[in-house]
């Protein structure tokens, strides 16, 4: 578009778009007022009440079906003003029928006269309206359909208010009329049938619907009184359901529909599209499932667990507690499950895997890392610099931070000088480790100073007897070795040799390269929601009772047993609501992928594939197909977030 | 009492009449949805005359404040979003339109190819749009959601356009696009005084320039740029390179075959040919400035041509508006010059593409700018106005029309050559990528080719993959 002034028709379509909200939340407003206002009448002046929701369903119901142009129009040449007039006098003289009706039923105690009154004139008015009814809007009547339809229906009606103890007839008129309805309006084509068979199709739900109302007892003192208290919780109720109804519920069923349908959604095809997405190699690969068992990390981590579970059940022996959380084996078991997790799904492929691997990753990561500087910059100096500063990542976009770091990940040419953050500090790296300047002396006294300051750590553990710290530090000396060793000897970093002989710079592809480009991509997600973890327990960690702290510590409790035993578990509920958020959002992660591999190099997601199935490749079943599966994978995590919820309110 | 029943009748009588109005509303959207229902997708709801001529008359009463001075207007969709590509689309065509009184938007987007799809199936289609692929005009011919040309759009495209390239937008016989640009795919963009320098001579036969290659590889240069990330796009550079040479090495009629799905797409042939492309871009033979060919933009090969990181790059007439600012074309000295990618049978195929537009609905005024789209008064009028934004003067516009009777002057000698290639070539091929359903074309084809060359799978599995996906 050119230019930022509003033109003309730009301001018109502002100000009638206005003028419309006003008018719509006016007329809701007063809808509701009026409907409060009618429910009023009900104790005091039952006539008035019946005579007034009578002609408000009259009215409603014909301004519908006139409205919808169901009923027989003016020919084609009738000007506006005949139109507008069909419009507003149809309903009116409904209106004005069902009122009456309405207020002679009011006045009529007598129990068969009310029945005969209701079902006969259901029966003329739903006859009538049939024979109203516009050409193309008229049924041919299937008798097969409508007589199953209406039994089976009617049954159901039936069956429901016997299993709750109540009179079965009701129930089953009301089912009669849905059933009616729906085989005889629902099932044939429409606009074959002749005005006698619309008739049929209309009359017998009027009939079977003025039944059930002329069974009802005229409302005494008792029942007006019970009408008016019930009627307000549903007014109330009424127009947040016809939303939630109109915005979620509908949707929902629709998409599940549409997945069971073919890609122009025309026939119905049952369970094909989930089928192709579990068949499709890009959604679901898990031939390759044992490499799973020569993965580097799957190997390592199990030979961790291994470590980790030894020594958990050496200390059960010995102290009877072996696996708490804090504990020795706490810290081996927790780096073994993260990268068996990570073998595993390394090597099992295809979208939905992806985003098991983003679920776990992102979830086990950001909570973690969020609660570790909760904890530790709790109380600490420039504590609320430092969580700003964590915090900062959440206000940006989704879709700005993926630029960010797409930015930060890229590599160049290795001829040219890399741009990239991440590739520029690997290659330097390479070029020290490789080197023989100062940097190379410095780095090499570097790393064998902290493996020095490992071992030191780990014989001071051994010295002050505090056995349980070993582990952790045992690992991250080795990890520390490891390091030094190949800084000293074969060099770490950004090099390769090339045919030649030479070193040369060589770069990582952060994010072509599978299958840890997906990591690389989770990181950004990671970078965004540590902060909002961090947050939340943050606060839950301050609302700890001094007191329960003091005591555990005038009880001779070390700061991290403090943490682990008092802390940890008086924040438990705050740490689910964390990770069932943080689920429910990594399962939809869309933006990253879409900005920075648009789902290439295996790195596709079920919401980028969902909406390029149905919006690019027009494939509406598979697509609906893919919402359908992510939403159940959301579901249960839904479910337990809300329980949990209504346990603690 | 009695002035509280009062209120209440007073509410009902409001609501009564707000009521009334929204049923009119109702009423006017049910019109639009008839009018929609033209395609004989609602039968449900029943085309009866009556009812679409009402739905009409409410659809214009519902529309009356908007458009309060009885203006009619056309919005014209389509992916060419550059200030330059889009300003002389919007210039052009509001030119147009002020001197027939029809308001004219252009709105280019980025991401075309999935907001049209939801635009149509959101009834919330624009008048015009621009396509860069047949395959999805005949996609949505097909579906009946774009309109035939009336006949006189239909006689003037087929006036201004040659067979070849109006038979891009017929589907089934039925001519739906008018073609509005046309790209030469089959060049190769090189710096001629570089070449002299190093001693290399323009290829004449496909051998000769993977001579060439090899020849440059030993000299310890780099003969190639590639890149293929193109955002959304990506691998389409790819697809490019498979399609010229399924031209070269298995000629017209296979390549006709294979777009039309009448040989698998995992056909040998095709096989050995993508891998064919592969074997090309070895590591010495390509320089890539983000250091993997998947990772680099296509649009970032016209700086390393310049720098001299590179000899060649193959890619299309249109690349000319990627080239660094202040590149000059000729055979001097820094200056760029293209060269035909030789063939192989001595057939001199070529690979074009472009952009078709269509219509949504049969209007007067819509019909009308697609016969003026099809002129080559317009093609000339751009041209004009895409080099001035791009600079003027010797500048490229990266515009190309193969409309016949333009006047020549208004390019610039190179783009002349481009419109000598179009104009003289025997075998002209549309891009396949855009003419294969867009599972393929725009899905898969990109996709999987981009693993491929990525590394992550053979050609084989690719073209397996391509293959299953087909619709």
């Amino acid at each position: 578009m050119q230019g930022a002034i509003l033109s003309g028709e730009d301001l018109s379509k502002i100000i009638s778009t206005l003028v419309l909200i006003v008018v719509a939340v006016g007329a809701s407003a007063s809808l509701w007022i009026g409907v409060n206002l009618l429910f009023n009448q009900v104790r005091t002046s039952w006539t008035r009440f019946n005579a007034l929701a009578g002609y408000a369903v009259g009215f409603l119901l014909l301004l519908l079906l006139q409205g919808n142009r169901l009923l027989k129009p003016h020919g084609p040449d009738a000007d506006s003003i005949t139109r507008l007039g069909e419009l507003l006098w149809t309903p009116l003289l409904g209106a004005l029928i069902f009122s009456a009706l309405a207020v002679i039923l009011a006045n009529n105690d007598d129990q068969t006269r009310r029945l005969w009154i209701a079902s006969g004139s259901g029966l003329l008015l739903g006859g009538f309206i049939g024979i109203r009814l516009a050409e193309d809007a008229r049924p041919e009547l299937e008798i097969l359909p409508l007589l199953l339809s209406t039994i089976v229906i009617a049954g159901i009606g039936a069956g429901i208010a016997l299993l709750r103890g109540r009179n079965p007839v009701p129930a089953a008129l009301i089912g009669v009329a849905l059933g009616w309805l729906i085989g005889g309006f629902g099932v044939p084509e429409l606009g074959d049938g002749s005005a006698l068979e619309s008739a049929i199709a209309a009359a017998v739900p009027g009939l079977a619907i003025g039944a059930r109302i002329g069974l009802t007892k005229n409302a005494g003192v008792v029942g007006r009184a019970r009408i008016d208290a019930k009627s307000r919780g549903a007014i109330f109720l009424v127009p947040a359901l016809f939303f939630v109804t109109v915005s979620l519920i509908a949707p929902t069923l629709i998409t599940i529909w549409l997945s069971l349908k073919d890609e122009d959604s025309v026939d119905l095809v049952w369970f094909e599209n989930y089928g192709s997405v579990f068949t499709d190699i890009n959604s679901f690969d898990v031939g390759n499932w044992t490499n799973i068992f020569t993965s580097l990390l799957f190997v390592l981590g199990v030979l961790v667990g291994l470590g980790g579970l030894a020594i958990g059940l050496v200390l059960r022996k010995r102290t009877g507690d072996g696996f708490s959380a804090g504990g020795p084996a706490f810290a081996p078991l927790m780096i073994a499950m993260v990268m068996i997790v990570f073998g595993v799904l390394s090597v099992l492929r295809g979208t939905i895997m992806n985003n098991l691997w983003w679920v776990f990753t992102v979830t086990v990561f950001s909570t973690g890392l969020g609660l570790a500087i909760a904890v530790l910059a709790d109380r600490a100096k420039l504590e609320s610099v430092a969580k700003s500063i964590i915090f900062m990542p959440m206000a940006i976009s989704l879709v700005g931070a993926s630029i960010i770091w797409r930015l930060v990940y890229v590599a160049r040419d290795t001829s040219k000088s890399q741009t990239g953050l991440m590739n520029a500090v690997w290659v330097e790296l390479g070029r020290w480790s490789t080197g023989s300047g100062l940097p190379t002396v410095l780095g090499t006294v570097l790393v064998w100073v902290l493996v020095a300051l490992g071992v030191a750590s780990i014989s001071r553990s051994l010295t002050s007897r505090t056995y349980d710290k070993i582990p952790l530090r045992a690992l991250a000396t080795i990890v520390l070795l490891w390091i030094a060793y190949r800084f000293t000897f074969d060099g770490i970093g950004g090099f390769r040799t090339n045919s030649a002989g030479e070193t040369v710079p060589d770069t990582i592809f952060f994010v072509q390269d599978q299958p840890f480009n997906n990591v690389w991509l989770m990181v950004i997600l990671i970078w965004i929601q540590t902060g909002f973890a961090m947050v939340i327990m943050s606060a839950a960690i301050k609302a700890v009772p001094t007191e329960l702290i003091e005591a555990a510590k005038v009880d001779g409790a070390t700061e991290s047993q403090v943490f682990w035993r008092v802390t940890l578990p008086q924040i438990r509920t705050t740490i689910g609501v964390v990770v069932t958020t943080l689920i429910v959002l990594v399962m939809k992660v869309y933006d990253i992928v879409k900005v920075v591999t648009n789902g290439n190099f295996g790195s596709q997601v079920l919401a980028n594939d969902m909406f390029e199935e149905a919006f690019l490749f027009s494939n509406t079943g598979v697509g609906a197909a893919l919402a359908v599966i992510l939403f159940v994978s959301v579901l249960p995590v839904m479910v337990l977030n809300i329980r949990r919820m209504q346990r603690e309110a | 009492m009695k002035s509280r029943f009062l209120k209440l009748l007073a509410l009902l009588f409001a609501f009564t009449l707000i009521a009334a109005a929204c049923g009119d509303d109702d009423a006017a959207d049910d019109g639009d949805d008839m009018a929609e229902g033209d395609d004989g997708d609602d039968i449900a709801d029943g085309d009866d005359g009556d009812d679409i001529a009402d739905g009409d008359d409410g659809d214009d009463m519902a529309e009356g404040d908007d458009m309060a001075d009885g203006d009619i207007s056309i919005t014209v969709t389509g992916p060419e979003r550059d200030e330059s590509e889009a300003g002389a689309i919007q210039e052009v065509l509001g030119a147009w339109g002020d001197e027939h009184g029809i308001e004219v938007t252009y709105l280019g987007s980025a991401d075309w190819e999935a907001e049209i799809n939801v635009q149509v199936e959101g009834g919330n289609a624009p008048d015009i749009s621009i396509f860069p692929q047949p395959g999805k005009l005949a996609d949505f011919a097909r579906a009946g959601h774009v309109v035939p040309l009336n006949d006189e759009a239909a006689a003037a495209t087929a006036a201004n356009w040659s067979e070849a390239w109006t038979v891009f937008g017929n589907v089934d016989g039925v001519q739906y696009g008018v073609p509005v640009k046309a790209d030469l795919k089959s060049l190769v963009w090189y710096q001629p005084a570089r070449f002299a320098a190093n001693g290399y001579e323009v290829p004449e036969t496909f051998e000769d320039f993977t001579d060439l290659v090899d020849q440059i590889a030993a000299d310890g240069e780099t003969p190639l740029c590639v890149g293929i990330e193109s955002g959304q796009a990506t691998g389409w550079p790819f697809t490019d390179w498979v399609e010229d040479m399924v031209l070269r090495q298995h000629g017209p009629d296979v390549y006709d075959q294979w777009v039309a799905h009448d040989i698998p797409f995992n056909d040998e042939r095709i096989v050995s040919t993508m891998q064919a492309v592969l074997d090309l871009w070895t590591e010495d033979n390509v320089f890539a400035s983000s250091g993997s060919i998947a990772a680099t933009s296509f649009q970032d090969n016209g700086q390393p041509l310049i720098d001299g990181d590179c000899f060649m790059h193959r890619q299309a007439s249109f690349f000319s508006a990627f080239m660094p600012e202040g590149t000059s074309f000729g055979d001097g000295e820094g200056e760029v010059n293209v060269f035909y990618f030789p063939d192989i049978n001595g057939d001199r195929p070529v690979l074009g593409a472009g952009t078709l537009a269509a219509a949504f609905n049969d209007n007067d005024a819509t019909m009308a700018l697609l016969a003026y789209l099809s002129t080559p008064d317009y093609a000339e009028a751009r041209q004009v106005s895409q080099a001035t934004r791009k600079g003027g003067g010797a500048t490229l516009s990266g515009f190309l029309s193969a409309a016949q009777g333009q006047d020549p002057s208004v390019y610039q000698p190179l783009e002349q050559s481009f419109l000598n290639v179009l104009e003289t070539a025997a075998i002209v091929r549309f891009d396949g990528s855009d003419l294969m359903p867009a599972d393929v074309g725009a899905g898969t084809f990109w996709t999987e080719g981009t693993s491929f060359v990525n590394g992550d799978i053979t050609a084989q599995e690719a073209a397996d993959r391509i293959e299953a996906s087909w619709p």
